[in-house]
């Protein structure tokens, strides 16, 4: 509301005496007068300060009342303005009301007349001033309504989930880019029916949603692949939107993209069933010899008996390097390992791998060659992985090599990286055999191989810890020629780094 | 005499079901990768063959079985498996499948000759 209890007036009149005597009028009754004796001051004061009134002399001198009315209409539309006059005439009065005046007072006037006139012009003022405010008010709201909306559209226009609202017909009442891109539809528009459009555990959920009695706002997921072989596959969670009264109104659609997801799972089940299947191949292969070592009808001799349990005694063992192997994959993936990192002299750790297979060597008649270099930077690692991963490099360099073939072996420094390196003249690898090496359980199976025992797991753990340091490995092979590998190991990586 | 072929990558496995079934008096032919094992039921038309279900690879037993069929070689299949109950795979003998006979690695001498004998007599045994 408001309120003015003294009403502020300009009088603006060229006659002193009149200017005079409606001022004293006026103070009587407690208005706050001003008194211009001009057009010009007039003028100046009614567009610069703020007048509930105006009362203009029509004839001055300077101005005419009408220009001065005009101006001060101009800059303060609110002020209620007078035109006061001695002679009047019809057209002047026309004239006046066309440009805003809001009145029409006659020369000469009695005071009661003056006062008349005045008082219901300060009412229209009170009116127009509150009919201001709440237009203010009202257009305020406004901007903040539309300002609220803009941004929880552009909030919801903005998330990484679809989001689709239906209501009880079925039509869409509110959609964004994420649901359309998620549900592969070419377009949603709003209003128009969507339900058939939708897949149909979508659609058997929203009808669920419709037919039953919802007494609490409960969700509902479904998972739906949109693209086969995992290429699309979301996830749409269902909630009612309920209105003040209970009453169902609609249903609020979430749609995730959980395809990656869905991928990794897919892997993980793949590697069990790989893992299960490799596990069991040695258990079968030892228990059906105990079954024939066991069965009365077989009569196996004494040497046949010692035969298939040394070759169970092989099979269990590999069983057991293969289960040891699986742990590490585990320990190293779960990022559980406790790592003793500590400064590594990495020819030391290929001096003492070598040692280790010395007997392999002598009995395949290899030529190693491998020279320490002097001032080598050391690594800092630790030393087990750092171990396992030589150790299963070197393994295989003498495992798949020729009979008296050669192994060589440097490690020096490149920039920021220890590069290992480590050749044989083995049988060496197709081109479709390079890309399978990563994979668990890939064994390059040919001619060569047929006697070679191994898990499959070997070279998944050398890539898995060269990964776990930020480094790299490479391959080079020529099939019947030999292998090259290539360890990037990194210096001077922080205590951060290497725990992560 | 009844011949049995037996095509399985796993040496152990070859070596174990060839001595269950000399002992009972068949005749064995083996092979460890599919192309040896076509090439052995071609050349010596066995009245079994005993077919391991992954050699390479996972299929590989099926294909071969499937090959055959598509030759019209109708020669009964008793397929080794080691997966069904680990994969939750259900084998069912019909189209898709074209193999008369499941064992399940692994092998017992009672379950693969009883197997065996229902394709074929048994031998006079040694």
């Amino acid at each position: 509301m408001v309120s003015y209890s003294k009403a502020k007036i300009l009088v603006i009149d060229d006659e002193d005496a009149l200017r005079g005597a409606v001022k004293r009028i006026l103070e009587r009754e407690g208005f706050s007068v001003v008194t211009a004796e001009n057009g010009a001051r007039g003028i100046s004061l009614g567009t610069t300060d703020e007048f509930d009134l105006a009362l203009i002399d029509l004839k001055m001198p300077d101005y005419s009342g009408l220009d001065v009315l005009r101006e001060i209409r101009k800059h303060k539309p609110n002020t209620v303005c007078f035109i006061a006059t001695a002679y009047a005439s019809y057209e002047t009065a026309v004239e006046a009301t066309k440009m805003g005046a809001d009145g029409y007072i006659l020369k000469p006037f009695t005071p009661e007349e003056l006062l008349n006139h005045l008082n219901s012009g300060f009412k229209k003022r009170v009116l127009i001033l509150e009919a201001e405010a709440l237009k203010n008010e009202r257009e305020a709201r406004l901007l903040e309504i539309a300002f609220e909306r803009t941004r929880l559209n552009t909030v919801i226009k903005s998330l990484a989930d679809g989001v689709l609202v239906v209501n009880t017909d079925g039509e869409v009442v509110y959609y964004n880019n994420a649901a359309l891109k998620y549900l592969n539809l070419q377009d949603i528009v709003i209003g128009r029916p969507i339900l058939e459009e939708l897949p149909r555990e979508i659609q058997d959920l929203i009808f669920a949603n419709f037919t039953s009695e919802i007494t609490e706002k409960k969700s509902f997921s479904v998972e739906v692949e949109i693209k086969p072989k995992h290429e699309l596959v979301v996830e749409a969670t269902l909630s009612p939107v309920l209105r003040q009264s209970g009453k169902l109104s609609g249903v609020v659609i979430v749609i995730k993209n959980i395809s990656e997801f869905k991928k990794v799972e897919h892997l993980k089940s793949q590697f069990v069933s790989m893992v299960a299947h490799e596990l069991k191949a040695p258990v079968a292969a030892t228990l059906g010899f105990i079954n024939i070592i066991l069965n009365k009808e077989m009569n196996l001799s004494r040497e046949q008996e010692v035969d298939f349990l040394s070759r169970s005694r092989v099979r269990l063992g590999s069983l057991l390097n293969m289960v040891n192997d699986l742990l590490d994959i585990s320990r190293i993936e779960m990022k559980t390992v406790m790592r003793e990192i500590k400064k590594l002299d990495m020819n030391q750790i290929i001096s003492d791998t070598l040692g280790m297979f010395t007997a392999d060597i002598k009995k395949k008649d290899l030529t190693v060659i491998f020279e320490p270099k002097e001032n080598m930077p050391e690594v800092r690692a630790d030393h087990g992985e750092i171990s396992r991963l030589v150790t299963n490099l070197v393994s295989n360099a003498i495992k798949y090599n020729k009979q008296s073939g050669r192994v060589e072996i440097t490690c020096c420094q490149q920039k920021n990286y220890a590069v290992l390196e480590i050749s044989d003249t083995g049988i060496g690898l197709r081109k479709e055999e390079q890309e399978k090496l990563w994979g668990e359980f890939y064994r390059a199976k040919n001619e060569f191989t047929k006697d070679i025992t191994g898990t499959g797991l070997g070279m998944p753990i050398v890539k898995r810890i060269v990964d776990a340091y930020s480094g790299k490995i490479e391959v080079e092979s020529k099939y019947t020629e030999g292998t090259r590998f290539k360890v990037y190991l990194p210096y001077n990586l922080t205590d951060d780094e290497l725990n992560n | 005499m009844a011949l049995i072929a037996i095509i399985d990558d796993d040496p152990d496995i070859l070596d174990a079901s060839s001595l269950i079934l000399q002992t009972k008096g068949f005749e064995v032919i083996t092979a460890s990768n599919p192309d040896d094992g076509y090439k052995i039921v071609k050349e010596n038309k066995p009245d079994v063959i005993i077919l391991d279900v992954i050699m390479n690879e996972p299929d590989d037993g099926f294909f071969l079985a499937q090959k055959f069929r598509r030759e019209k070689i109708m020669t009964p299949i008793i397929m080794y498996t080691s997966i069904s109950k680990t994969l939750g795979m259900q084998f069912d003998k019909g189209e898709m499948v074209p193999v008369d006979e499941f064992v399940e690695k692994p092998i017992s001498p009672e379950q693969l000759v009883a197997k065996v004998l229902k394709f074929v007599k048994q031998p006079v045994e040694k």
